[in-house]
């Protein structure tokens, strides 16, 4: 492993995550949303979470770039305030983050469906907060579903390729992450250098599977026994 | 005091209650699907769309007409559903101590809660491992450690088998004398009703048919409008006095100048107990009865014959007390059971389980 494939994996990893990280808060709340109450224009809302599942990746990326670049609408006021996005790894958290967002919704929405009602309910009539019943009872027992969604949205912002090209290009040291450099070395002959590099994913992505797998299967066992 | 005038449609019915009820401890009765769990809900707040007032001595948790509506947490009352619901994820000394840190009781209130409901084994336990009766205990103790205003028990025995019905009762009365946490109990048996309340309200369809105090609330035209499936437990309190000749009996004193032979498994035979029978271990006979084995034998009168379970009930008066036993429709028949009617009533000693 050459310190160019240590620096490609630490990029991925640190943007993955932080893209995960970002997009949690929302993505419980709108989880939690979807699960409990019904407002108009719910389906409306479901759909449009779903689309960066069946839309291609490169049309993400696309519609992304419209969006950020210097005369769209978000682009012109990141650049107000001076913030360049665009061909940055910050380009690539974005993509990442947009890709994975119903991969994180969608198993936390079932986790949050299958916590009982009427346990947040009662910790509210024993004398707590809604919200101290809700970080206190509704997360905890769905927290076996957040997982698995937290390490689908993580390894979907891995792997993420289509729409991180479009808006953050491939630039070696910059926005080259693993999935991209795979690509750019396969494309340059470089084929052992590319596979390397496959053996570093592989690792990577079975101990994020694996460890997830533990931390549950502890849980499972510590509350089953007397 | 709970002032209570409430409004909440159901999808079958309106619960509409109009009431107040003066009582520590009152009982629900009614048959399923009557709107008792969703009264005790609204109660709680954890039900929308309830309209109307409760107050609760003078604070008032509810006024629709003034925008009053006060979030659960802050009704301050305990509340135990049928199916327990402890926190699954929590141990037993975890589930228990949740509200009574919520409330800033600390430490003194859950070891009164721990020790009243005698859950001190289960502590390190998950729900999970926990049988039904010890889960009930487990909530009921959860509950009483936040010092509720009032505690609302949704038919806190009807989840637990028969041989652990009798270890949760003395729990529910020792809450009642112990903690004077007055208490709305949701039951389908009427002998817990009078063992355990001052009060008692009847509830069909969404509406208060009968209420006041146990013993008229059970009337038999009250009772006919109640629940079919309802069970008619007996229910005994006296005074112990020991048996020289049996120390594995003891005779139960009544309030009433009648006394009962009743086992006696450990303790020794004084003070004030109460033992259970139920009505189906009572054997009538239509003719005097001379040397049975049965050490509690009385003449009596037939007081009622009901009709409205798939057995007969038949309420007898005899030892000055009321006795309730359940027939089939063919032994009554058989015995020519009528009201006013002599019949003889024979219990085994070992039919009573002690209750308290």
């Amino acid at each position: 492993m050459t310190t160019e494939d240590f620096s490609i994996l630490l990029l991925t990893l640190r943007v993955a995550a932080i893209s995960t990280i970002c997009i949690l808060p929302l993505g419980i709340a709108m989880a939690w949303l979807l699960a409990r109450r019904k407002f108009p224009g719910r389906g409306l809302l479901e759909t449009a979470l779903s689309l960066p599942l069946v839309l291609p990746p490169t049309a993400v990326g696309l519609l992304l770039l419209e969006l950020l670049r210097r005369t769209g609408p978000i682009g012109r006021v990141l650049d107000a305030a001076g913030i360049e996005v665009l061909f940055t790894w910050k380009a690539v958290a974005i993509a990442t983050a947009v890709m994975s967002f119903p991969l994180l919704v969608r198993p936390a929405r079932v986790a949050f469906e299958e916590v009982d009602p009427r346990l947040p309910a009662l910790a509210r009539s024993l004398g707590v907060s809604r919200l101290a019943a809700f970080t206190r009872v509704t997360l905890p027992l769905a927290w076996r579903g957040l997982a698995a969604g937290i390490l689908l949205a993580f390894s979907r912002a891995l792997g993420e390729f289509g729409a991180t090209i479009i808006v953050a290009g491939n630039i070696p040291g910059r926005t080259q992450t693993l999935a991209l450099a795979v690509f750019h070395r396969t494309q340059m002959g470089q084929d052992s250098a590319a596979l390397r590099l496959v053996g570093l994913i592989v690792v990577v992505a079975f101990a994020a599977v694996w460890t997830t797998e533990w931390i549950q299967r502890r849980h499972w066992r510590m509350r089953n026994q007397s | 005091m709970i002032d209570l005038e409430l409004n909440l449609p159901l999808t079958r019915f309106t619960l509409e209650v109009r009431t107040r009820l003066e009582g520590q401890a009152v009982a629900i009765l009614g048959p399923s699907g009557s709107g008792k769990t969703s009264l005790l809900e609204s109660l709680a707040g954890l039900r929308r769309g309830a309209r109307g007032r409760i107050a609760i001595d003078d604070q008032v948790l509810l006024d629709s007409r003034r925008d009053v509506c006060l979030p659960p947490e802050e009704r301050r009352l305990g509340y135990v559903p049928q199916d327990s619901l402890l926190f699954p994820h929590l141990t037993v000394a975890q589930n228990v101590r949740f509200g009574s840190r919520a409330v800033g009781g600390g430490e003194k209130l859950f070891d009164e809660a721990v020790a009243i409901l005698e859950v001190e084994p289960l502590l390190p336990r998950y729900p999970a491992t926990l049988s039904g009766g010890e889960r009930q205990r487990v909530a009921i103790a959860r509950a009483i450690a936040t010092r509720p205003r009032l505690l609302l028990l949704d038919e806190p025995l009807a989840a637990v088998d028969v041989a652990h019905r009798d270890r949760i009762l003395p729990y529910l009365l020792r809450v009642r004398s112990g903690m004077r946490i007055p208490f709305l109990y949701v039951t389908h048996n009427f002998g817990e009703a009078e063992a355990l309340a001052s009060e008692a309200i009847l509830l069909r369809a969404g509406k208060i048919m009968a209420q006041g105090i146990p013993a008229e609330v059970l009337h038999p035209l009250s009772l006919a409008a109640a629940d079919p499936a309802a069970s008619f437990e007996n229910v005994f309190e006296g005074r112990l006095e020991p048996i020289s000749a049996s120390p594995g009996s003891a005779r139960l004193r009544l309030a009433g100048g009648g006394s009962l032979v009743v086992p006696l498994l450990h303790g020794a035979a004084t003070g004030q107990a109460v033992y259970g029978i139920a009505p189906e271990d009572i054997l009538l006979s239509a003719a005097p009865l001379a040397r049975v084995s049965a050490r509690n034998v009385f003449a009596g009168e037939v007081e009622s014959v009901e009709h409205s379970t798939p057995d007969v009930l038949v309420r007898v008066r005899a030892a000055n007390a009321s006795w309730r036993a359940l027939l089939t429709p063919e032994a009554t028949l058989d015995l020519g059971l009528a009201p006013g009617e002599p019949v003889w009533i024979a219990v085994k000693t070992q039919a009573f389980r002690r209750l308290r």
